[in-house]
């Protein structure tokens, strides 16, 4: 573990989206010191959580691009920068301190900045909970496998039938003791080629069953599984993995203080919020003609951190002046 | 703008689209599934995944089958036959279950 830290920057940007990120670049290119929080362990926001794998069509001069490439050429783009990675927490709370903001993070890091801008789309990621057995959580029950060497000679369960699922079933296989991925219906979300692999394996795969009751004393013992057809099953697992996607939560963001509309936040054309030196950009805005895309969270972006330059330095000009005439 | 399920759900209830949606929008009637357009964030992740291709854009529904993508909005904002109040906008299919009732439109429908 890290010490707790105090950072001192510019522009903290909340939400490691797409159009955080690109925001990112941009407060690099008017010389800001930035640093980019967001809960996820990654960057890329929903995209990252939802679909890296899919293709996207309408980022302009990309006539096709993958999630995860466009996420990978965003960080690029912003990494020249050196913004401070503030990946894995959440922010427990905002404070103003004279002219600045005092931001704490879950970690216990604190972040003293000029102006936030928040650009947290649908909100944060949490996995979705197994329907039973939440007591198991941390004596068994789990929901991400980010180090599948922890894991070795152990009988894992693995419900779910998506990407996650058989990505974390094809890396446990060779260590795991045993490994059974049980999913609810008899069709698959996941890649044909991850799952013909999977099925290849020496891992089980159980269909039309669901996982209906946990059991163990301390730790996780065992799981009951229930068919559709009714017949009831109990299988020894010592750790069960829930890999069923995750759901979007709006998170602390509602008590700031913050004027706004169902899921969204309030701004201005200059993408300001009606807190001061609180600015928002993305999905999360709203205002009369809102689109909801990338391309618009990309220009919302420029916007948002081109005018709170003038919040962060007086003497300086909403325009930035163009990239090309930069060298 | 919103997604909504149309007549191609009814007696099927494949409910996929409940597993990917992020924001637990898609709620469980009788016989068919419901998106609450309020609660709908666009993120379009149902559509690939419906089995029976149900899910399209409030938009796209056509002359046939427009009144679908009211109904599903009806759902909500309607007070279903047994029940006293109207479901609203409930937050999230996980804090109220399966509702089993449906709308006028989906209870009488009948195949053919």
């Amino acid at each position: 573990m890290t010490d707790v830290q105090s950072h001192d920057v510019d522009i903290l940007i909340v939400g490691a989206g797409p159009s955080g990120l690109y925001a990112g670049y941009y407060a690099g290119f008017r010389g800001l010191k930035i640093a980019i929080a967001d809960m996820l362990e990654m960057p890329g926001g929903q995209i990252t959580a939802l679909y890296p794998e899919k293709k996207i069509y309408d980022v302009a001069g990309f006539p096709e691009v993958l999630g995860r490439e466009l996420v990978d050429r965003l960080v690029a783009q912003v990494e020249p920068f050196s913004p401070i990675w503030l990946l894995g927490d959440r922010i427990e709370g905002i404070e103003r301190k004279g002219e600045r903001w005092s931001v704490r993070l879950s970690g216990g890091d604190c972040v003293v900045s000029t102006v936030v801008l928040i650009t947290g789309g649908i909100g944060t990621f949490e996995p979705r909970a197994l329907p039973v057995g939440r007591e198991y959580e941390e004596r068994g029950l789990i929901y991400y496998v980010p180090r599948p060497s922890e894991l070795a000679d152990k009988k894992v369960v693995i419900v779910g039938g998506g990407d996650s699922a058989f990505d974390w079933a094809l890396a446990l296989e060779p260590i795991a003791a045993e490994v059974t991925l049980i999913h609810r219906r008899d069709s698959f979300r996941a890649h044909e080629h991850t799952i013909e692999l999977v099925r290849n394996s020496r891992a089980k795969i159980i269909t039309s069953a669901e996982v209906t009751a946990i059991f163990g004393e301390r730790q996780l013992t065992s799981v009951e599984v229930t068919a559709k057809s009714g017949s009831v099953d109990v299988i020894e697992a010592e750790i069960v993995v829930a890999a069923l996607g995750f759901v979007a939560h709006l998170g602390p963001l509602a008590e700031w203080g913050l004027e706004m509309s169902k899921r969204t936040i309030l701004v201005d054309t200059a993408m300001r919020t009606n807190l001061p030196g609180v600015f928002a950009a993305g999905d999360i805005t709203e205002y009369p003609g809102k689109v909801r895309l990338i391309s618009v969270g990309f220009g919302e972006a420029a916007i948002a951190v081109n005018n709170a330059m003038t919040v962060i330095d007086p003497s300086k000009n909403v325009f930035p002046g163009h990239s090309s005439e930069m060298s | 703008m919103a997604y909504a399920i149309g007549a191609a759900c009814i007696d099927v209830k494949d409910k996929t689209c409940m597993d990917v949606c992020p924001v637990e929008c898609i709620y469980e009637g009788g016989r068919k599934l419901y998106i609450n357009p309020v609660e709908c964030i666009d993120c379009g992740l149902c559509v690939s995944t419906c089995p029976v291709d149900a899910i399209r854009p409030v938009e796209e529904f056509d002359d046939k089958d427009a009144e679908y993508a009211t109904d599903n909005a009806t759902f909500f904002s309607a007070k279903l036959p047994g029940r006293e109040l109207p479901l609203g906008n409930p937050g999230g299919v996980s804090r109220i279950g399966t509702i089993g009732l449906d709308t006028p439109l989906v209870s009488e429908f009948r195949a053919g």
